[in-house]
């Protein structure tokens, strides 16, 4: 379910796709690509990405493209510089500044200038290469003399450390499976099969079976604490006495609307009638409430062994 | 305005020092400048349409002339046109389309009606919703959102997503002054309200992607010049300073937005303001130490933007719950006394209740399930379990970074002595996914499942008396109580309640055909009460038919 809004950023009208939160039930937002900041609450409507489709999430790197541009100019333009040029500043970097900056310029006996407002202002090398010329007299640095290549190199992987830093508020697409795989398979097996209750509802060789190669590792883990779907059913008990069954579309206070056995969409109020909600996913709900951080972890290394 | 950082430097203080010249040497010449050409212009005029200061210290029902209303925060309104009796009749005033979702709370004054969206600045009639002038100026920055403008005397003052501060003429929309706050390069922006007490202007900034120092400042309403600015970090040296590592720059970096606007006591003299989560946002590693002043209340005076006390809801916070709810004022009686209270509902999960006076802190009590927490310490300040933080392998916490509660305002209403929040039950996987020295956010955490409802709370005990579900999602949408037994806000289906505040029944309700995301406020004009909410890019005034029974108009108001 994706309603449209409209990003604010200057000069670029892109329609973003998010997905309406009243809906978050059916669409729990697995991995969340947005740029955060602190007022999160208003993240929550404003680049909302789930994966449900190729077109919508190119549509949502743009924008994230977009909004990482628009946050910090010069950081973004990085993006576009090879890599070979970064990989060359590195060089670069660790030969003539590593020694007070740290190899990766977070900072030695000098400042770190991944968080620096040089480098954030700092375009190709214009405000770099003059402090590299003429180096900081007042704070102990020599100047360098370095090439105009040298100095570009060195500011193209300064800020391609400033654009990381930047974008690491999110858990990347591809995160490595060994850094999730920190629990016990073996226990997570007691678990599934004993106090966890998931045979209950769940099968190693029926309903599971090569789950840990039918989703990505983080989506695994994911839908193993809150799957995405099945829907509820529910009953509807009419003034007369008719029950009627249905696919859950949508509850609240006032309303209950099912989509019935033939297709049809009905609502009503609540005031009129007998609701009974079945939601196949209360025991994942309910394992939410319960699951202790080891538990949580042996549970999902037992179900990477389903492959 | 642009300029070039060029000789600016790396290290935060210089960069702010700096400024702070840039800034007020730019305000004398302009100033100069405007004066020779118009002299009337650095003299303020509080004329019949303009807002004394004076009358913010008790507004009267015609008016809602700050963020909340009025300085306490408690966002509870005196007017009883509408009521429990009669709330089945309420009805459609106007409807006022922004294009655009509004997350502010208008301010009404002298019947017009200000509210913003993040670039945007609208004046509109409060009678019809009709359009008196629109100011629009696009930025850089981040345009998360605007939670609304501040006025004195016939000024108005609007926060950017490019960190600056715009003064409009509040007649037409025209620009007085524009300053910066701070450097939107560095990843600063602003979206609060400015709280204007007396002569300041009080103003924060927003900004958590990059690990730049929070500040809370205070400026000329004339001017634009920076009376003080109190940064949320203490100088290294300073009291505070112990709680950040020594021989690093952790202190530099540490975060701590001020992007709420705070509440203020007059007769205490003092300024209350919620601060932010400290930086790198999800790993503590690099800061050890309980991180002061991040993720705290803080009193100040506002004369001088000295501390005179502070309480911090989340020592030490990896999981980015800024403590920026809104402290909200109220007298009352605790353990048989009459006490000065400040009550929050913080994003951790946790309801503190304090003595304002002194910051004494006297109740803490979780008002939603937590997962995160083993207890509460001597001082009442919640306990984080040791395996609770972000890890690479995930930690399943509740709440989310988005927290137990947020943005949206809670109330305090004094007839039912009730405290209410709208609350999130939300779990979520915290991963710190960063290699080497952590630096801006350092991970990230994924949401699984949220669901929300609005709760009442005992502010003696932190119990909770009544609980309303709104459904599944994370609730956004603000509250209001009124002297008229009710209680405005949404559920997450698109529905504006009215609830009563005594039972947290439902009185009334409309589908609006929009996800309400910001918070109610309430005006009375010509005798008539409004209710304004608004549901996605729609403002909504609600009020009784004028044919109902509302309560006879005094004779001057009559036409």
């Amino acid at each position: 379910m994706f309603i449209f809004a409209r990003l604010n950023v200057p000069g670029c009208g892109i329609i973003v796709p998010f997905t309406d939160l009243s809906m978050t039930r059916n669409c729990p937002w697995n991995h969340r690509l947005d740029p955060p900041n602190s007022e999160c609450g208003d993240r929550e409507t404003r680049l909302r990405v789930t994966f449900q489709g190729a077109g919508l999430m190119t549509t949502a790197m743009l924008s994230l493209l977009f909004y990482l541009t628009a946050l910090s100019g010069a950081a973004a333009l990085a993006q576009s510089t090879p890599a070979e040029v970064i990989t060359r500043g590195q060089r670069e970097f660790q030969q003539s500044c590593a020694f007070c900056h740290g190899p990766d310029a977070t900072g030695a006996r000098g400042p770190d200038l991944v968080r620096s407002a040089v480098v954030a202002h700092d375009v190709e090398g214009n405000l770099i290469g003059e402090v590299i010329h003429n180096g900081r007299p007042d704070k102990w640095m020599p100047p360098q003399r370095l090439s105009s290549e040298q100095v570009a190199a060195i500011a193209a992987f300064l800020h391609d450390a400033a654009r990381k830093a930047l974008q690491s508020a999110r858990v990347p697409k591809e995160y490595p499976l060994a850094k999730l795989l920190t629990g016990n398979a073996d226990a997570g097996k007691t678990y599934f099969n004993g106090k966890g209750g998931c045979k209950d509802c769940h099968s190693p060789t029926g309903d599971l079976a090569g789950v840990a190669k039918k989703y990505p590792p983080l989506h695994l883990e994911s839908r193993m604490l809150y799957p995405r779907g099945p829907a509820s059913t529910v009953t509807v008990t009419l003034p007369s006495g008719e029950r009627l069954d249905g696919r859950l579309q949508h509850i609240n206070e006032f309303t209950v609307a099912l989509r019935d056995s033939s297709g049809w969409y009905r609502s009503f109020p609540r005031d009129q009638v007998g609701v009974e909600v079945h939601d196949p996913l209360s025991a994942h709900r309910k394992l939410l409430d319960e699951l202790t951080q080891e538990q949580f972890h042996d549970l999902f290394a037992y179900l990477e062994t389903l492959k | 305005m642009n300029f070039r950082a060029k000789d600016w430097f790396m290290n935060s203080a210089d960069y702010f020092s700096n400024r702070r010249k840039f800034s007020a040497t730019r305000h004398i010449l302009a100033l100069l400048a405007l004066a020779t050409v118009c002299p009337g212009v650095l003299v303020p005029r509080l004329g019949a349409q303009g807002l004394s200061p004076e009358l913010l210290l008790a507004p009267p029902t015609n008016a809602w002339p700050t963020y909340n209303g009025d300085y306490s925060g408690r966002r509870y309104s005196t007017l009883d046109h509408i009521n429990a009796s009669n709330i089945g009749s309420l009805t459609l005033a106007w409807a006022f389309r922004a294009n655009v979702a509004i997350k502010s709370t208008p301010l009404e004054v002298n019947g017009i009606l200000y509210f913003t969206t993040p670039d945007n600045v609208w004046a509109i009639d409060g009678t019809t919703g009709r359009a008196i002038w629109h100011y629009n100026r696009p930025s850089e920055g981040d345009h998360i959102g605007h939670r609304g403008v501040g006025m004195y005397g016939d000024w108005l003052y609007f926060t950017t997503p490019d960190a600056h501060m715009v003064s409009l003429d509040a007649k037409d929309g025209s620009v007085r002054w524009n300053i910066e706050l701070a450097d939107p390069k560095l990843g600063y922006f602003s979206t609060m309200s400015p709280l204007v007490v007396r002569d300041h202007v009080i103003v924060g900034v927003s900004g958590d992607v990059t690990d730049v120092p929070g500040f809370l400042e205070s400026i000329d309403p004339k001017t634009g010049t920076v009376q003080w600015r109190w940064f949320t970090e203490p100088h290294p040296g300073e009291a505070g300073s112990e709680t950040w590592p020594k021989d690093s720059d952790a202190i530099l970096h540490g975060g701590a937005m001020t992007w709420m606007t705070g509440t203020y006591d007059p007769d205490l003299n003092l300024l209350y303001w919620g601060t932010g989560n400290p930086n790198p946002v999800l790993s503590g590693e690099t800061r050890p130490g309980d991180n002061l002043y991040t993720c705290s209340i803080v009193a100040l005076n506002p004369d001088t933007g000295k501390l005179a006390w502070y309480f911090q809801p989340s020592p030490h916070d990896v999981h980015d719950w800024d403590a920026v709810e809104t402290p909200v004022v109220f007298n009352a009686e605790f353990n048989g006394a009459k006490r000065k209270l400040l009550a929050q509902a913080s994003r951790n999960g946790f309801f503190f209740v304090l003595d304002r006076a002194t910051g004494e802190h006297l109740v803490t009590a979780p008002f939603i399930d937590v997962n995160w927490a083993a207890g509460i310490d001597s001082r009442g300040r919640p306990i984080a379990k040791p395996d609770s933080a972000p890890r690479p392998d995930g930690t399943l916490v509740e709440p989310a970074s988005d927290g137990s509660t947020n943005w949206m305002s809670p109330s305090f209403d004094p007839q039912t002595g009730l405290f209410y929040v709208s609350a999130r039950r939300v779990f979520s996987v915290f991963y710190l996914t960063t290699e080497g020295k952590p630096e801006g956010w350092a991970g990230r955490d994924a949401n699984v499942f949220a669901d929300s409802t609005v709760r009442a709370i005992d502010y003696r005990t932190g119990k909770i008396v009544w609980n309303h579900e709104i459904g599944n999602g994370a609730g956004i949408a603000g509250i209001m109580t009124t002297a008229g037994h009710l209680l405005f806000t949404a559920d997450n289906d698109e529905n504006i309640l009215a609830l009563d505040p005594a039972t947290g029944k439902t009185l009334w309700h409309l589908h609006a055909g929009g996800r309400v995301e910001n918070s109610p406020m309430t005006y009375e004009l010509n005798g008539r009460q409004y209710v304004v909410m608004a549901a996605q890019d729609t403002l909504y005034a609600f009020a009784l038919p004028l044919t109902a029974s509302a309560p006879p108009l005094k004779t001057s108001e009559k036409k």
